[in-house]
């Protein structure tokens, strides 16, 4: 599903070239649940920025489902973005002065669903991740882990393929972030390919699959041999 | 996302910063109702006006006036200025022609028992009510009879009676004009015709033409009102008697059916006050400018406190499009609301001015329309740059920036 090869990502900093990413070699297949793990300043956001098609490496390729992403257009690439990604941020990003359900229902709108097809969706989506009664809430009344449930919720609204989650418990308690991984683990059961970038040894642990990232390079788990 | 998801999500926008919408939306605001409220002053001052120079005169008249008083400046000294009694009976040969009058109007001071009195002093035919307008409330209209004879008899508007009469019966007193004795025959009401009618008082006193001709000798005949029978052609007609009185004084120039005088006098007028409105309405437009920039600078303002929602916006799939309609929408929709809240107030002004201060005004649909259109545009041209800035936010800084 996502094959990154030759990845190279430089940023241009005063008169110095600053390498984030070194030529990154990096397969996923459909179904897997894979943990980046990195110290901060290894270059993880960025390469997560990457697979989310929000930026473009400086070398190397990209194949997402089968498709070259440096070819595509802009409108290709927030199509892309909002049919067959799911984003989950550290900070919930959750827009401030809409309910649960407007939030959700958000991609689905980019997406020109129907409104009615869009609530029914939406409320469904809530129930799943266990916010039934919490959908006519604004974001700044819910709890943490209850944000960060609203924000997978619309994450999953337009059934993507790809879930890619960007430290996904690193504002939550450890209990919360526990039930955090849980959902994404019963996800990834139905068939989710979920990619999960975080620092935290225990929290990547869970996943199926390890790449270690460091100094912009990956130093483990990048083939084969870190399937377990 | 559809125009309607879009101005929903702009309105949810603009309501969650209220005041400081309505602050933004003010400049645009000011203007509006200040255009609306100006161009209606200008309109119904032009309206007011003319009604009040076109002397009145009934249906299917020809009005022919002595060409010099219809020239600007000092008149020629061996020029015509006023109808002499041979005119009127050379106009009454023409066949067609029904009847032909001629009506005074001036100021003139009113006397009776020691209280004096100043009045507006309209004289005709004893049709006069259907000319100047006035019904008679008491007592009797003059007869054509009291008009061949001189008589001397007036009817005065119930406000001037009330003035100079103490006593309960006003029919039959005697008032001095001009020095005379005239016998009071009714009361007449006179109708307010036009907007003017405020400021021209409710004094009035009516009597027959030849009466007031004896009392005013002086006065001059400026027109003579030929009314024409049924089925006439009337611009025939008028060109007719024209050239006849023209050739009667030996002046191919002197007197002129006043159709062409009327249309110059309604063209002049009209163009002094689309200059005064333009010159205040230019002033307002600059304030319509000023409310743009404010529109602009908030809209800035906006991106970059909503830089991270624009961030997440493009992560969730809204295209450079979304964001730029997004942004644009808002700002369109804060200076319509702007313009739509002007017209009312506008409007409102216009109504104070007219009920409270008493000013003529007539509420312009052009000028509704004009601002409306224009409040959109000042939002579209001052939109666009914010909107443009942001949807040009590079996704990475926008989802990062706090």
């Amino acid at each position: 599903m996502i094959e990154l090869s030759g990845v190279t990502k430089r940023y241009r900093s005063g008169e110095e070239w600053l390498t984030v990413l070194d030529d990154v070699h990096l397969t996923v297949e459909a179904g897997e649940f894979v943990s980046i793990m990195g110290p901060s300043g290894s270059g993880k956001s960025t390469l997560m920025h990457i697979l989310g098609c929000l930026d473009v490496p400086t070398s190397g390729s990209y194949r997402l489902f089968g498709r070259s992403i440096e070819q595509l257009s802009a409108q290709e690439l927030a199509w892309v973005r909002n049919q067959e990604i799911g984003f989950v941020f550290q900070n919930f990003h959750l827009l401030p002065r809409m309910t649960a359900q407007k939030n959700v229902e958000l991609p689905m709108m980019y997406a020109g669903v129907p409104r009615r097809e869009r609530h029914r969706r939406a409320l469904e989506l809530l129930a799943q991740v266990g916010l039934a009664d919490w959908a006519h809430h604004l974001p700044n009344a819910l709890s943490g882990g209850q944000k960060q449930r609203v924000a997978i919720a619309r994450a999953l609204a337009n059934r993507p393929a790809l879930l890619l989650a960007d430290e996904p418990t690193g504002a939550l308690d450890s209990a919360t972030g526990q039930e955090i991984i849980d959902l994404f683990l019963s996800l990834n059961v139905d068939g989710m390919t979920v990619v999960l970038i975080t620092h935290d040894a225990d929290v990547a642990r869970r996943a199926r699959r390890i790449v270690r990232i460091q100094d912009g390079r990956l130093v483990s788990g990048a083939g084969e041999e870190g399937r377990s | 996302m559809n125009w309607a998801e879009t101005l929903l999500s702009a309105w949810t926008a603009i309501r969650s910063n209220k005041l400081r919408s309505f602050l933004t939306m003010l400049g645009i605001l000011i203007g509006v109702s200040a255009i609306i409220t100006i161009v209606a002053l200008g309109q119904g001052g032009q309206a007011a006006v003319i009604a009040t120079i076109e002397s009145p005169r009934l249906q299917n008249t020809i009005q022919i006036l002595p060409k010099e008083t219809l020239e600007p400046g000092l008149p020629q000294p061996d020029q015509v200025l006023s109808f002499s009694d041979q005119d009127f009976q050379l106009a009454r040969q023409f066949p067609g022609v029904a009847d032909v009058y001629y009506t005074l109007y001036g100021q003139a001071t009113v006397a009776s028992g020691g209280r004096v009195v100043n009045a507006s002093l309209n004289a005709g035919p004893q049709y006069l009510n259907e000319i100047a307008h006035f019904t008679v409330v008491q007592g009797r209209m003059f007869t054509v009879s009291d008009v061949l004879a001189h008589r001397r008899v007036v009817l005065l508007s119930p406000s001037l009676a009330e003035k100079l009469f103490t006593g309960s019966s006003r029919i039959g007193q005697t008032v001095q004009i001009g020095g005379q004795p005239l016998q009071v025959i009714g009361l007449a009401e006179p109708a307010q015709l036009n907007l003017l009618g405020n400021f021209l008082g409710t004094d009035y006193v009516y009597m027959p033409a030849t009466t007031c001709r004896d009392l005013f000798p002086w006065w001059s005949i400026s027109e003579m009102d030929v009314q024409v029978k049924p089925g006439v052609d009337k611009v025939d007609l008028g060109n007719r008697i024209v050239t006849a009185l023209n050739i009667r004084v030996h002046d191919s120039n002197a007197f002129e059916e006043s159709t062409r005088f009327y249309a110059g006098l309604e063209q002049t007028i009209g163009q002094v006050t689309r200059i005064f409105t333009l010159v205040i309405g230019s002033i307002a437009g600059i304030a319509l400018v000023v409310g743009g920039v404010g529109v602009m600078n908030i809209m800035l303002v906006s991106v970059t406190e909503r830089t991270q929602e624009i961030g997440i916006r493009v992560s969730l799939g809204a295209t450079k499009r979304a964001i730029l309609l997004q942004f644009l929408t808002e700002s369109v929709l804060i200076t319509l609301i702007g313009g739509v809240l002007g017209v009312l107030l506008g409007v409102m002004g216009s109504f104070v001015m007219r009920a409270v201060v008493g000013l003529p005004t007539a509420v312009s649909g052009w000028a509704i329309a004009v601002s409306l259109v224009f409040s959109t545009l000042i939002g579209l041209i001052c939109g666009i740059y914010p909107a443009n800035k942001a949807a040009r936010l590079n996704p990475i800084d926008a989802l990062r920036y706090e």
